[in-house]
């Protein structure tokens, strides 16, 4: 090949790559979503930016598929970081507020909402339990909850119907009993899904259960050795060792639902963002509870999950016009509408995050049908704040290592463990006291 | 005598050989078996070859998560976009390393020695930073500008081009052949199994880049195949659906590994004879 054609080719590919360029003189809002949801969130994405793009003529919604939670965590901070636009809205993770916020890259909601003539009744729509992770110790709202779920009970009803049981655990000692009675050689009682280096989320709701959530409202207080959390993590592990109802150091992730679907599990903790899927592809009753309640009573103090998920975060650093501004707030709340919001519950199984979603259609008629998908909305009540505070990754990657290491038996002495990870902690949280 | 224990040594290196294959082999068997398992019959112990039935269930939802054919493209450009002009750096850097004088030569091979060991995660900021200046961010172009320069092609033909006997250039030289003639008619002639070498690691590596072109685009209609594969790993919320993924995996691998078997004595004498194993 001569140097000629070699460099025809190469002005050929730069001609090609200039077409990408046009002209628009629409407001373009660039909208990132991760990959967490249903199998085709690009299709219904598509569907709601069309809605919205007949309702408000002059916007254009440009929906980017950006990964997994990480993978869209990491590429909006290399854009910004590195001088790039970054999107406009995106969905992150609820707990990723004091990360984004330290760094000015996002706008707290509260602004638009207090311009808004109803912003109190838009705000008191929304679940309390799915508020607690966007708003910060002031007071203010910074995000507005999205995509959300809570660790629940899935149960085998016709497993457990066979053994000679009617109702689901409510309480650990009768999780732990059934558990135990539906243990085969084949078939695991309980799979927890703690195994694969992230913990953390189920982990809390057994902290709960003792009686004690690892975070409070102060971003600069962990809570992580205290009784509670040291006898959850050994109630975790013993699951898999002295009780033997489930693999030694948990189950993984991902495949938990797999087995819990293949008949190999006859109870489950997982979220609500798995329900659509397990409820379309078992092929037994589902049965779908609280999680049981712990030591901590059954009065309703037992109870409790962490709750989890995406919240829509708008990005601005001060260089948005009021134009875009506008256009941007009324996609999100769009995005948070009872009507979208009821049609991304009953599509995905998350739980639709204002109240008047549920008695809008089509989850209104879909939550009638199965009972389930009330269970987790009415767990609700009960459910507390998941882990965040300052310095959210780090400090978050110290706790799941310091679980890791008990489940797996590495660490032995729970106790000397969590000490020494909490004093790890407090040196990081220091400065920002 | 020393027939006898060439003949032990023969039958030892193709057992080797054959252990080895099979070692190699199995991931790519177990990706085919999990592809073509239903999606409700998971992988468990004692039962990890066949489901109830083979099913190409996994292949239609597979294929129906991503534009496919879109990616096909933009990967095939990418790939090639990438290679050709890597040919004419690296042709160009490896002869002036191999034969020309110059002050600061040495030191110059050093530095771009030690490129090769900084990982490229480490500039993902600073290359973003240097894409969006350019105003470059979210185009094809984006996508290959950092690898159109490669340290280890230029290693890998600058050693081979010292391999040719400078005669040869003399020879040319005298003939009347100008430099590019020289490049072309001598080098590059007697390099071309360093040039397969360097050609199938380039298009491998960059088939299978995910995090840059992740980074650094945007629209759908020029991202390539990984970031459609990306798509199907869905172990976030909902549980691993595995069968999708191999199925997946199998639609973006199948290329270069036809490729690979059709033209597999060719590659494996480029290496052999290029000196990389």
């Amino acid at each position: 090949m001569s140097c000629t054609r070699i460099a025809c080719l190469v002005l050929l590919l730069i001609a090609m790559t200039a077409g990408a360029a046009m002209a628009q003189d629409d407001v373009v809002i660039d909208f990132y979503f991760p990959s967490a949801t249903a199998n085709d969130a690009e299709g219904i994405f598509q569907r709601y930016a069309d809605m919205f793009q007949e309702e408000n003529p002059g916007i254009t919604i440009n929906s980017v598929f950006s990964g997994s939670y990480t993978d869209t965590r990491n590429t909006i901070l290399t854009e910004l970081q590195g001088g790039g636009a970054g999107p406009d809205v995106a969905v992150m993770l609820s707990i990723d507020l004091y990360s984004f916020a330290e760094e000015g890259y996002i706008v707290p909601a509260q602004s638009f909402i207090d311009a808004m003539e109803d912003g109190d009744a838009y705000v008191s729509d929304f679940f309390p339990a799915l508020m607690a992770n966007g708003v910060d110790e002031m007071g203010t709202v910074w995000s507005i909850p999205f995509q959300r779920s809570t660790p629940i009970l899935y149960y085998n009803a016709d497993l457990l119907a066979e053994a000679g049981y009617d109702a689901p655990p409510t309480n650990n000692t009768e999780l732990v009993e059934i558990a135990q009675a539906l243990t085969t050689d084949e078939r695991d009682g309980l799979l927890v899904p703690v195994a694969g280096g992230f913990p953390i989320w189920m982990y809390q709701s057994f902290a709960i259960a003792y009686g004690r959530n690892i975070v409070s409202d102060d971003p600069t207080e962990v809570y992580f050795n205290t009784p509670e959390a040291v006898a959850a993590v050994e109630f975790v592990r013993s699951l898999g060792t002295d009780l033997g109802v489930g693999p030694a150091g948990g189950a993984a992730w991902g495949d938990t639902p797999v087995a819990f679907l293949a008949g190999q599990a006859a109870m489950i903790y997982h979220t609500t963002g798995n329900l659509s899927r397990i409820l379309d592809g078992a092929e037994f009753e589902v049965g779908v509870w609280y999680l049981p309640s712990g030591p901590a009573g059954e009065d309703g103090s037992g109870y409790g999950s962490p709750t989890g998920g995406g919240n829509l975060y708008i990005f601005d650093d001060g260089s948005k016009s009021d134009e875009e501004l506008d256009a941007i707030w009324k996609w999100v709340l769009f995005l948070s509408s009872p009507q979208i919001q009821s049609d991304w519950g009953a599509t995905t199984g998350y739980i639709a995050s204002n109240a008047t979603a549920w008695e809008t259609e089509p989850l209104a008629s879909r939550a009638m049908e199965y009972p389930q998908y009330g269970v987790a909305r009415d767990q609700l009540q009960y459910a507390d704040k998941e882990f965040s505070s300052y310095a959210t990754i780090t400090i978050q990657g110290i706790i799941n290592k310091t679980l890791e290491s008990i489940l797996t038996g590495e660490s032995e002495d729970a106790q000397a463990a969590m000490d020494a990870a909490q004093a790890q902690i407090d040196g990081i949280l220091a400065e920002y006291k | 005598m020393s027939n006898r224990s060439g003949g032990v040594l023969r039958y030892f290196a193709s057992v080797t050989k054959t252990v080895i294959a099979i070692v190699f082999l199995i991931p790519l068997i177990f990706t085919l078996l999990v592809s073509l398992r239903p999606e409700t019959e998971p992988v468990t112990k004692g039962n990890i070859f066949f489901g109830s039935e083979l099913t190409f269930e996994n292949f239609e939802r597979a294929i129906a998560i991503a534009p496919w054919s879109l990616h096909y493209i933009n990967s095939l450009i990418f790939v090639a976009g990438t290679l050709l002009v890597q040919l004419v750096t690296v042709t160009c850097a490896a002869y002036a390393f191999a034969r020309m004088r110059f002050l600061g030569r040495d030191l110059l091979l050093m530095v771009i020695l030690l490129q090769l060991m900084i990982p490229s995660g480490v500039l993902l900021v600073q290359n973003f930073r240097m894409i969006n200046t350019l105003g470059l961010f979210d185009t094809r172009i984006a996508l290959m500008i950092p690898y159109w320069g490669s340290a280890f092609g230029v290693l890998l033909l600058r050693q081979t081009f010292r391999e040719v006997p400078i005669e040869l250039e003399e020879a040319a030289r005298i003939d009347g052949a100008n430099l590019a003639q020289v490049i072309r008619h001598v080098y590059v002639t007697n390099a071309i199994p360093a040039y397969l070498a360097f050609a199938l690691v380039s298009v491998s590596t960059h088939w299978n880049e995910f995090l840059w072109p992740f980074i650094i685009t945007r629209s759908e209609a020029i991202r390539p195949l990984t970031l459609g594969l990306n798509k199907l790993i869905k172990t976030t919320d909902q549980g691993a659906f595995y069968g999708q993924l191999m199925a997946g995996t199998l639609i973006v691998i199948a290329p270069l590994v036809i490729l690979f078997l059709l033209f597999q004595r060719q590659f494996v004498e480029s290496f052999a004879r290029s000196g990389i194993r």
